[in-house]
């Protein structure tokens, strides 16, 4: 296999995982009642870290459609590149709000912060947003999720129960 | 060097929509318009929901962590299946249509 080959498949394999981990802390950071709100603020504030990885790794698709946006770009492409703007945008207000409201991580810090009722239902309305917004990502790079499950995860597990079933037949 | 540049451009974008959206919201008038509470302090979202930092359990039995962790995961899938479904739909058909 060649290096480019071996790289691009460890990159892929890089993107699931960081996926995969952003998708969860989502899903628990989302639910502020389950986790307790330190868990909620400082999940969010990490989950920071893995969208700028997420991103980084996403780079090139980035900087190649924005070049091409205005000129010849598929309609699927144009909605994809629109909707991850506004996922990033809504993202970025949902952070900002939940550290203008925050009751663990700022106070922790020794940050205070002007109280602004507004913050909140700025918080509540962007995090609803983003859920709706996260699933519509998700949707568009279905193709992806499924392909990159079967070749990383079902595929290898397949092999190893296949593995350990000839294993067991000749033992 | 390459990717601290890219974390540094992501960092300045993000900064510029957090500025303009904390410009936004207080040349709204909210904070002046909001009752005014003593520094630091802070008065519950609603009451009785939060005591010392932590959020209560609102009464829902041990499985109201469980509703809302599946009530998001819900809304996601519903999205996946609403756009997927139909794409795959025509995506058969039109190779039905080729293949016949």
């Amino acid at each position: 296999m060649s290096e480019i080959q071996s790289s691009s498949k460890n990159l892929t394999r890089v993107k699931l995982t960081v996926d995969l981990v952003i998708f969860f802390a989502f899903l628990i950071a989302m639910d502020p009642r389950s986790s307790g709100i330190a868990v909620h603020e400082w999940l969010a504030t990490a989950a920071l870290a893995a969208l700028i990885v997420h991103l980084l790794l996403s780079w090139d698709w980035i900087v190649q459609i924005s070049r091409r946006f205005v000129g010849k770009v598929n309609l699927q492409t144009r909605i994809n590149y629109i909707l991850n703007w506004l996922l990033f945008i809504d993202g970025s207000v949902m952070m900002l709000s939940g550290f203008m409201i925050s009751e663990a991580v700022f106070p922790s810090l020794g940050i205070k912060v002007p109280v602004n009722f507004a913050w909140r239902s700025l918080h509540d309305m962007t995090a609803n947003l983003f859920l709706l917004l996260l699933g519509l990502h998700t949707a568009l790079h279905w193709g992806w999720v499924v392909d990159t499950f079967k070749r990383y995860i079902f595929k290898p597990l397949g092999r190893l129960v296949s593995f350990r079933r000839r294993k067991d037949v000749t033992a | 060097m390459k990717t601290l540049g890219r974390i540094l451009i992501i960092l300045a974008v993000m900064s510029l929509v957090m500025g303009i959206t904390y410009a936004a919201v207080n040349a709204g008038g909210s904070s002046s318009a909001a009752p005014q509470f003593q520094e630091g302090r802070r008065p519950p979202f609603r009451e009785g929901q939060f005591e010392g930092g932590e959020r209560h359990e609102r009464g829902e039995g041990g499985g109201g962590w469980m509703f809302g962790l599946i009530k998001n995961v819900g809304v996601i899938a519903v999205l996946v299946t609403l756009i997927v479904l139909p794409k795959s739909i025509r995506r058969k058909r039109r190779r039905i249509a080729a293949a016949s």
